[in-house]
């Protein structure tokens, strides 16, 4: 029983970390009607921007607000670059353009930074405390915590302050914003940055698990379409939860499912992926979607 | 119509020269080189697939790798475990992998194009991994290693009158591909032009719309993702008897990306345009890999650099200006060079009657 | 009075399609103008030129300056209020976040509470949805909400598509009786496109009927009411 609840906390804590990368999704999804393919990538090189600067003698905790500043720079850039030229374009042209892009950051990583995994260096210790007699690491807790007040500081923005305002009028509604001046296309821009700022987050909290290297988030990327998918596309909350029950779920099968084991716990967030289309196209929070003729 | 009929380029005729060129090609390069274009042609029946479903019914898959690595599993396990002859097991193969496509396509049918990018590509991502666990039928990590097969007699006479050496298995392998492709591209140039192809058009263009034209979608979806997977299928088939070994390496992600490279830079939506997208694709990192070493300039350790990241960085590249710049790719390009040529020659007096390029958009 | 605003010979389309063939017409400062016409004669059209939403060609010049080459959102901050047709009411957020939509440019924070002071008096039924999601409001008092934070924008100038479409007769007065205690309480100009050519009438000084794309007729409100020829053949009442 003990080890079930170890196995639940750590499972809390990667889904905190499935969380963020799919609440990015849900943000970009929000914007424009979008699935970001690069999202998982663009959190990457963030991961190997934190890690150069804490190479060159920077402390963590400068270094982590400082990689989330530039990332935000860096979503804000690929959106005026990349994006907006095509930004009225069908969905599947988006679609490609951001595969593109995730092959493209993907290949530039290794590019810069080489393909050898690096360790990356985590701020809590790997110590436990005893709770209750459950053994909890300083690590999952420093994490839990950490992916928290990300998701606590996008809910406030979003739902409390004028910027978080007309950024979801720009999402939903971008004509009737505009006529109530309402800079639609910054707006977007700015979901991007966001996006790519939360993301980066997910990267910096998984690196000291998994190793930092180009494809490190290619599993992640899986387990956070699972969550965004599982708790309804559009919906912010949804893919917070939805990332918990994706992270509790896949350490559970991992531990205790025979046959499954750590190689095809990726297995696992593919087959909630189809469970989820197949059972209910629009998960847990997700509105059914009326179709324009 | 009558306008862009007459600014048709000589079709038959292109036909006709491509044939002759990739029979007599193998006659003129080495048994090794011939093994590389058997290679590409086999990625062209793969991206010929995956362009009836992208370019023809809107539904995109990230996930063809996987159908490959199915087809090709399949037909590794009949003729390893079960020794049967390796060129019956291609048909045996492709049927069960288009069938596998067709079963996929029904769940797929219900869901946006955007839902179905996204479980296809989680399935490309997973596909190495799930190879992998049945170790006692596909050979774990290690793979299978195949036997390629001699080529019959007939053939290697008829090759050793025409060049006076005698036909390689690769050479022989090269003109399997061959046949395969050029059946699969007369059946998809069949297929687009008849009822199937307009009703996945008029699917690509609207749902909604195709729908009240008494378009059984959900029929011509599983159809179209069917379709496709069988196309996948052999060339998978193929690949494994091209390049005599079948691992779950040789079918990452990666290659559901150089698929959708080859359809989207040869051009969507068009029969020519799976054939130069992959052979483009398929040569772009191997002439790069080939060259940046060559270049004495560039310090071995870039050169290594570029050789690791290269075709990714050019990929994604690639992918991104072609769907900004020319949405149409290479055909399109050609299209509209020919278009303009062809104004130019004929003047101002059909300049009346010139007929604007249909919008370029075909996803 | 000094025009606010003006359209020189705007011709306007959608594509190759062409709406406008030469449209004038001036708003005076604080006055109430109404553009009417049948279906299809551009009066959508002419309100989406005035704020971009549709190109066009000719000039219009909105308290001095050309709005030629200026984006919406600009246009829009410059003081104009465009409702459009379908009230543009973002269903996904609240009635409040709505409203503070229609201020969330304006740097006057004492006016501003004083105006939703004033909006909520207009429109008790507001304050009681405040929280409530817009999706959730009847068509009347969706007008009410676009009415109320096209008011909270303190615009010079509002521009009307179509306030009576879809709702009931009695609602149609009150709405329209609003339109004019707002016009005289805060100066604010308005141009009205109405189908409902009898009650508009009623509201505005001065009138203009567009017939495919052309001002066919103008002059003031009251001489086009009585006047039995105009009303016949444009009107239609």
């Amino acid at each position: 029983m003990q080890e079930f609840f170890q196995q639940v906390v750590s499972g809390i804590a990667i889904g905190g970390i499935f969380a963020s990368l799919a609440l990015a999704l849900v943000l970009i999804y929000n914007a424009m009607g979008l699935v970001n393919f690069a999202q998982g990538e663009m959190a990457m090189f963030a991961t190997f921007v934190a890690y150069a600067l804490i190479n060159r003698g920077m402390s963590y905790w400068i270094a982590f607000p400082i990689t989330l500043v530039l990332a935000f720079g860096g979503g804000i850039l690929i959106q005026r670059l990349v994006i907006k030229p095509v930004e009225r374009a069908p969905v599947l042209t988006l679609v490609i353009i951001t595969l593109g892009l995730a092959t493209l950051v993907n290949g530039f990583a290794g590019f810069i930074f080489g393909y050898v995994p690096r360790s990356f260096p985590s701020p809590f210790s790997a110590d436990s405390a005893d709770l209750f007699g459950v053994f909890i690491s300083y690590r999952d807790m420093g994490v839990i915590a950490v992916s928290g007040l990300v998701l606590l500081g996008v809910y406030l923005l979003l739902q409390r302050t004028t910027v978080g305002l007309t950024m979801r009028a720009a999402a939903h509604h971008p004509e009737a914003s505009r006529l109530l001046g309402v800079q639609v296309s910054w707006m977007l821009a700015l979901g991007w940055g966001l996006a790519s700022a939360v993301g980066a987050v997910s990267g910096i909290m998984v690196a000291p698990i998994l190793l930092l290297e180009p494809n490190m988030m290619q599993s992640i990327i899986i387990y956070a379409f699972a969550a965004a998918v599982l708790g309804g596309i559009e919906s912010p909350l949804g893919a917070v939860i939805g990332g918990l029950i994706v992270g509790v779920t896949v350490n559970l099968a991992g531990a205790y499912l025979p046959g499954v084991g750590g190689d095809l716990q990726l297995a696992v967030g593919l087959a909630i992926i189809i469970a989820v289309l197949i059972a209910r196209p629009n998960g847990l929070f997700g509105r059914a979607a009326i179709r324009r003729v | 119509m009558m306008p862009r009929l007459r600014n048709a380029p000589p079709r038959y005729w292109l036909v006709v020269i491509a044939v002759v060129f990739f029979l007599g090609f193998p006659t003129v390069i080495s048994s090794f080189q011939s093994s590389l274009w058997a290679q590409a042609l086999i990625l062209a029946i793969a991206v010929m697939g995956l362009n009836i479903l992208v370019g023809y019914s809107g539904q995109l898959s990230l996930g063809h790798g996987a159908f490959m690595a199915l087809g090709a599993y399949t037909s590794a396990i009949l003729a390893h475990r079960y020794k049967m002859d390796y060129l019956l097991t291609i048909p045996i193969a492709t049927l069960f992998t288009g069938l596998v496509g067709f079963l996929f396509g029904f769940p797929a049918l219900r869901l946006s194009p955007l839902y179905l990018a996204l479980a296809t590509f989680a399935l490309a991502v997973v596909t190495p991994s799930l190879i992998k666990r049945p170790e006692g039928l596909t050979g774990g990590v290690q793979g299978i290693i195949l036997i390629q097969p001699d080529p019959p007699p007939f053939a290697s006479d008829l090759f050793a009158a025409v060049t006076g050496t005698a036909m390689t298995s690769d050479q022989w392998i090269y003109y399997i591909s061959l046949f395969c492709a050029l059946l699969l591209f007369w059946v998809a140039w069949n297929l687009v032009r008849h009822r199937p192809g307009r009703a996945m058009r008029a699917l690509r263009d609207g749902e909604v719309a195709a729908a009240a034209y008494g378009v059984n979608i959900a029929g011509f979806k599983t159809l179209a993702f069917g379709i496709s997977a069988f196309y996948a299928g052999i060339a998978g088939s193929l690949f494994g008897l091209a390049t005599g070994f079948v691992s779950p390496d040789t079918f990452p992600v990666s290659l559901s990306i150089q698929l959708l490279v080859g359809a989207v830079v040869g051009g969507l939506a068009s029969i020519p345009g799976p054939l130069l997208g992959a052979i483009f694709a398929y040569f772009l990192p191997i002439e790069a890999n080939q060259w940046v070493p060559s270049q004495s300039w560039i310090p071995d350790q870039v050169a290594s650099t570029v050789k690791n990241a290269g075709p990714a960085v050019s990929y994604g590249v690639l992918l991104i200006l072609i769907m900004i710049f020319a949405p149409n790719g290479i055909v399109g390009l050609i299209r509209a060079g020919y278009d303009w040529l062809y104004r130019r020659l004929r003047g101002a007096t059909d300049r009346e009657t010139g007929q604007l390029p249909p919008d370029p958009q075909t996803v | 009075m000094p025009n606010l605003l003006e359209l020189k010979e705007v011709h306007a389309g959608y594509g190759p399609r062409s709406v406008l063939h030469g449209v004038s017409l001036s708003v005076p400062e604080g006055g109430i103008v109404s553009l009417l016409g049948a279906n299809g004669a551009g009066k959508t059209t002419t309100l989406r030129a005035i704020t971009a939403g549709v190109r066009w060609s000719g000039d219009i010049i909105f308290g001095g300056r050309s709005l030629r080459r200026l984006a919406t959102e600009e246009i829009v901050r410059a003081g104009i209020a465009h409702v459009p047709e379908g009230r543009g009411i973002c269903t996904e957020l609240t009635v409040d976040e709505n409203l503070k939509l229609g201020s969330h440019l304006r740097r006057d924070g004492a006016e501003v509470r004083k105006d939703y002071d004033r909006v909520f008096e207009y429109f008790p039924v507001l304050k009681e949805r405040r929280k409530l999601s817009a999706s959730t409001l009847s068509g009347g008092e969706q007008q009410m909400l676009a009415l109320a934070r096209a008011l909270l924008m303190k615009p010079k100038l509002m521009l009307l598509d179509e306030p009576s479409l879809g709702l009931a007769p009695l609602v149609v007065r009150a709405i329209f009786q609003i339109v004019k205690s707002i016009n005289q309480a805060s100066r604010v100009a308005v141009l009205l496109v109405e189908q409902n050519a009898r009650i508009a009438l009623e509201l505005s000084s001065s009138a203009y009927v567009l017939e495919v794309g052309r001002v066919a007729v103008s002059g003031a409100s009251a001489d086009l009411k009585d006047n039995e020829s105009v009303r016949r053949s444009y009107l239609g009442y």
